[in-house]
């Protein structure tokens, strides 16, 4: 008590000078270092969207006028647009599969009382610790010993094991924070376990299992190293297109194709948002 | 394991072609080819060879010889074949350049030589595409030499030994070593430029040296651009990477040293463990044949090894088309630089860290 | 429609050998206040989860009206519960919360709706059918859980520490209408508390648990007026212990010598046997008065000074030691500030034999 009088009566004998302009100080330092934060984030972006709508066919500052002729040539390459649609097709059908069996694997884990779950819990997250290209390459490997050649589903198998540990966290996230006398007040009023799980459980790790999907969905869509060794002559996904064509010809094709990326990557975490409600998550 | 449970009817191959028209997106190839028709599988490059490949080359060979061609366009090919049951490849013949080539022959994954009388075309190849330094067959080379701007007064360049002179301080252009065969070849080439010749290691690292400074790349469709937009003002380069923006008029040109080029062939082997041994070879012929040579190589400006083939004068000008040209290609011995590959890439990296 | 529910020598025994609930056994009769009374830990959450079956028993049984639910899934038992911090829907409506039970047993969209508007109506809730829990307070929180558990029509209403986290003033509320509530609609309810006022306040019977066991069932007076046990008699308000000797007295009577020359005429009801016992006397059954010069009366009066005084508002709470040393509790009501003793005032205690209670240890 004392001390807190103490300080108040010397805060109002210091001038007022001395006493505001450090705050001042720190809250510039403060907005500076947001903004170049900012700036880091976005300058590849930028420099992206700058080589797309550059006319030249190198990078080229400052740029010399606008164009859409990369984005021109991106949509009439067959091999882009085969590239992005199995990307899409590929990420579809990873963010289908790892958040399944994510959300079902987080599920048993915080509420199996299963022996080992910290183990468990590792294995699932150690795809994240292991460099993709070897992931790739050991799936390749198993692959080519079976005797399946590279089949789509295994393209999305070696997605969905590393896209796995992003629903499994996020679910058990939200699963941590779970309130289970919610699930016991719906049984109380007469709900089974099954109708309990889709009228209470999964409307409420919903955010968590949502968000766990929008990585997925962006990982898979992005992902290079694993697929590399796993996607088959004329079944190439975007990435790999991309690192192919660049290869042999570095022009703005690249940048275009990246902006196409980068804006359905965007549709998709909006589109996801509107339709299921990924604002729930933010608030939690 | 497959094959053991699965009837002989619900086959590998049906199975992928099931598992691909599942695809979304899937664009049918211009020939259709039926689910027993049997498969070559191949790797080739992407660019304006593999759109070519994919729209004419590759279905013409398919319908002639009733089978379906599976290109893999997506490096890396030799970690995959060898990652690969040697006994059931997964691919029939590989295309890739001399020195991966060579990696390859060293670990018993492609056959070292292609037999004459399998491939009859064989027989009409300039001596370079099937010497001692060549695995299986070179289809094309490059010739490796120096790109320049023509803009900025640089005069007339004759010897390698130009790229050595301090003007160039700034706008000089090389390659990251261990990644790129354009550096590796180079690298060999300084050898016979201040040394005692190819193998002179020694020479060449000290003349690496003062090369510096000098802007590297790993790609060289990078090289291409940097040169294109005036970043660098001379370089080591292959000529279909200048000459392929033939019509535009860019001040660039590709400047043949008078010490001689520096051979970049593109070669084709087959995989010994190959069930499509007799496609395989029929495929290295037709890759041999004149019309396709002359197709390709005024697709993507590079010198047919086939000395029957007849160019159009803008492309007979300036590729490898007589023996005359093609007595200064200066092949490099891969299997020898491969064996001290690791040493070479340390000390490369020694040098152009710091 | 209410039923009695049995609790049959019910025990609950945790891995690690924890033994929650200790071989508990009572009737619950139909239509009856019940409370489950202890201190946190005592075993009484345990056994209501048992009774809506959210846990199994590890060994004895639950009946409902006579038949064996104890392997009854929780969602076939048809009782209503009204958890501790409510558990309210939180992506649900005020009146979806509230149909959920209805939706559950399929009822037709009318009848949902007229059963949650008169339960809502029946909590005072009417209007806010549309607003999500967090946008309610505490206070109408606890009424939708209220609503959504009785407009089942429960056989039995389970409530677990419902009005802990209301303040005060809300509690009293809250529960003077839940008593109306559970009366009116003749509810069997099982209410489990740790505040011993409001179990006193609302039940119309008691259990008083600890250790997993049952200490003693009865109505408030009592529990509260004759508690059986020690612990009982320890957690339920205010009380004085004694522990000593039996003896007798001069004339005869049995007494019991608490040591350092107090000794404590028994009633005549404890007054059969020897050795040690405990008895309990309530502050409010010592009447106080200033000291005198009289004699006292032996065994049923002492003297004492006053330590401490607790003004409680209508009562005012006494710390007094007495001459042999003794320290004992005294209430008595609030008669004026004239009244009051001070922390030194000599008094003289007196007291009822009768309302001396033995107790077992």
């Amino acid at each position: 008590m004392s001390t807190s009088t103490s300080l108040a009566a010397a805060e109002r004998a210091t001038p007022v000078r001395t006493a505001t302009v450090p705050r001042h100080y720190g809250r510039y330092l403060y907005l500076a270092i947001n903004i170049a934060i900012l700036i880091f984030l976005l300058a590849p972006i930028a420099i992206v969207v700058v080589f797309a709508l550059n006319p030249t066919p190198f990078i080229q500052f400052p740029p010399v006028g606008v164009s859409l002729r990369w984005f021109e040539k991106f949509f009439a390459s067959r091999d882009f647009m085969h590239a992005l649609w199995f990307s899409l097709e590929v990420a579809v059908l990873t963010t289908l599969s790892a958040t399944l069996l994510g959300a079902s694997a987080a599920l048993a884990l915080a509420r199996g009382n299963l022996p080992g779950t910290r183990l468990i819990v590792a294995t699932m997250l150690s795809p994240l610790m292991l460099p993709a290209i070897l992931t790739g390459l050991a799936l390749f490997q198993t692959y080519v010993l079976l005797d399946v050649g590279r089949p789509t589903w295994g393209l999305v198998a070696g997605h969905t094991l590393v896209t796995l540990p992003y629903v499994v966290r996020t679910t058990l996230a939200v699963l941590h924070n779970f309130d289970t006398r919610l699930e016991e007040a719906a049984q109380n009023l007469g709900a089974s376990p099954l109708r309990t799980f889709f009228e209470v459980t999964l409307p409420l790790i919903k955010p968590g299992v949502l968000a766990g999907a929008i990585f997925a969905f962006i990982v898979s869509f992005d992902q290079f190293p694993v697929s590399l060794f796993l996607v088959s002559p004329g079944n190439e996904t975007l990435p790999v297109t991309l690192f192919n064509y660049l290869k042999f010809d570095l022009d703005g094709t690249i940048g275009a194709a990246s902006v196409v990326s980068i804006l359905l990557a965007f549709v998709v975490v909006i589109g996801l948002d509107r339709t299921v409600g990924l604002r729930s998550y933010v608030k939690l | 394991m497959m094959k053991a449970l699965g009837s002989s009817r619900f086959s590998r191959r049906r199975f992928l072609t099931a598992s691909a028209s599942l695809g979304i997106g899937t664009i049918a190839a211009p020939y259709v080819a039926r689910a027993d028709d049997p498969t070559l599988r191949i790797t080739g490059w992407g660019g304006k060879w593999g759109e070519i490949m994919k729209a004419e080359i590759g279905p013409a060979f398919e319908s002639e010889f009733k089978c379906k061609l599976q290109i893999d366009s997506a490096f890396p090919y030799l970690p995959k074949l060898q990652a690969s049951s040697r006994s059931a490849p997964i691919y029939d013949v590989m295309h890739t350049n001399s020195n991966e080539q060579w990696a390859a022959a060293e670990m018993g994954l492609v056959e070292p030589k292609i037999d004459p009388k399998l491939v009859p075309n064989l027989a009409d190849v300039y001596p370079y595409a099937i010497s001692d330094k060549i695995v299986g067959v070179s289809i094309f080379t490059s010739a490796i030499g120096l790109g320049m701007r023509t803009d900025k007064g640089y005069g007339s360049i004759t010897s390698w030994k130009e790229l050595w002179d301090a003007k160039y301080n700034g706008v000089r252009g090389g390659y990251v070593i261990p990644v790129n065969s354009l550096g590796q070849a180079f690298l060999m080439m300084c050898g016979t430029l201040f040394g005692k010749g190819q193998l002179d290691l020694d020479a060449a690292y000290t003349a690496l040296e003062k090369l510096k400074p000098i802007k590297i790349v790993d790609f060289t469709g990078a090289m291409e651009k940097m040169l294109l937009s005036g970043e660098v003002g001379l370089c080591v380069i292959h000529d279909s990477g200048i000459y392929r923006y033939d019509g535009q008029n860019q001040p660039t040109d590709f400047v043949s040293p008078s010490e001689g080029v520096l051979s970049l062939e593109q070669v084709l082997t087959i995989t010994p463990g190959s069930k499509m041994k007799e496609l395989a070879n029929a495929y290295v012929n037709y890759m041999l044949r004149p019309e396709v040579q002359k197709r390709l190589a005024e697709t993507v400006w590079y010198s047919p090894a086939n000395k029957k083939v007849k160019l159009d004068a803008k492309y007979d000008a300036k590729l490898l088309t007589t023996p005359e040209k093609v007595s200064k290609l200066i092949q490099v011995d891969w299997k020898w630089y491969n064996e001290r590959k690791d040493e070479i890439d340390q000390r490369v990296n020694r040098i152009f860290r710091a | 429609m209410s039923a009695s529910i049995e609790i049959a020598g019910v025990s609950k025994i945790y891995d690690g050998g924890v033994r929650a609930v200790d071989a508990v056994a009572m009737d619950i009769r139909q239509g009856e206040f019940f409370s489950l009374l202890g201190p946190s830990g005592c075993g009484k959450t345990t056994t209501l989860r048992m009774i809506a079956g959210f846990e199994t028993p590890s060994a004895g049984a639950i009946r409902v009206d006579g038949a064996d639910i104890t392997h009854v899934p929780a969602h076939k038992r048809d009782m209503g519960m009204v958890f501790q911090n409510y558990a309210l829907f939180p992506h649900r409506t005020v009146a979806e919360n509230v149909a959920f039970g209805l939706r559950m047993r399929g009822l037709d969209k009318a009848t949902i709706a007229a059963k949650v508007k008169a339960a809502l109506a029946m909590v005072e809730l009417s209007g806010l059918e549309d607003r999500r829990p967090a946008q309610l307070s505490g206070g109408q929180q606890q009424r939708v859980a209220l609503a959504r558990a009785i407009v089942i029509a429960p056989r039995v209403l389970l409530c677990d520490e419902p009005l802990g986290a209301l303040d005060k003033k809300l509690r009293q509320q809250m529960q003077f209408e839940l008593k109306q509530l559970q009366k009116k609609l003749g509810l069997t309810l099982v209410f489990v508390t740790h505040d011993q006022e409001e179990a006193l306040a609302m039940s119309d019977r008691i259990a008083v648990m600890n250790g997993g066991r049952v200490e003693q069932v009865g109505t408030p007076t009592e529990i509260y007026n004759q508690p059986t046990t020690r612990f009982v008699a320890d957690f339920i308000g205010d009380t004085n212990i004694f522990r000593g000797e039996r003896t007798t007295t001069g004339t005869g009577a049995s007494a019991l010598d608490v040591g350092k020359g107090l000794i404590l005429a028994l009633p005549p009801t404890d007054a059969q046997g020897t050795g040690v016992l405990s008895v309990a006397l309530r502050p409010e059954k010592i009447r106080l008065s200033p000291r005198g010069d009289a004699a006292i009366a032996a065994g049923s009066s002492a003297h004492g000074i006053v330590e401490n005084t607790n003004f409680l508002g209508g009562a005012v709470l006494y710390r007094i030691e007495l001459a042999s040393g003794h320290r004992v509790l005294v209430q008595q009501p609030n008669a004026g500030t004239s009244r009051l003793f001070v922390p030194g005032n000599g008094v003289t205690l007196d007291w009822t034999p009768a309302d001396l209670v033995a107790l077992k240890d």
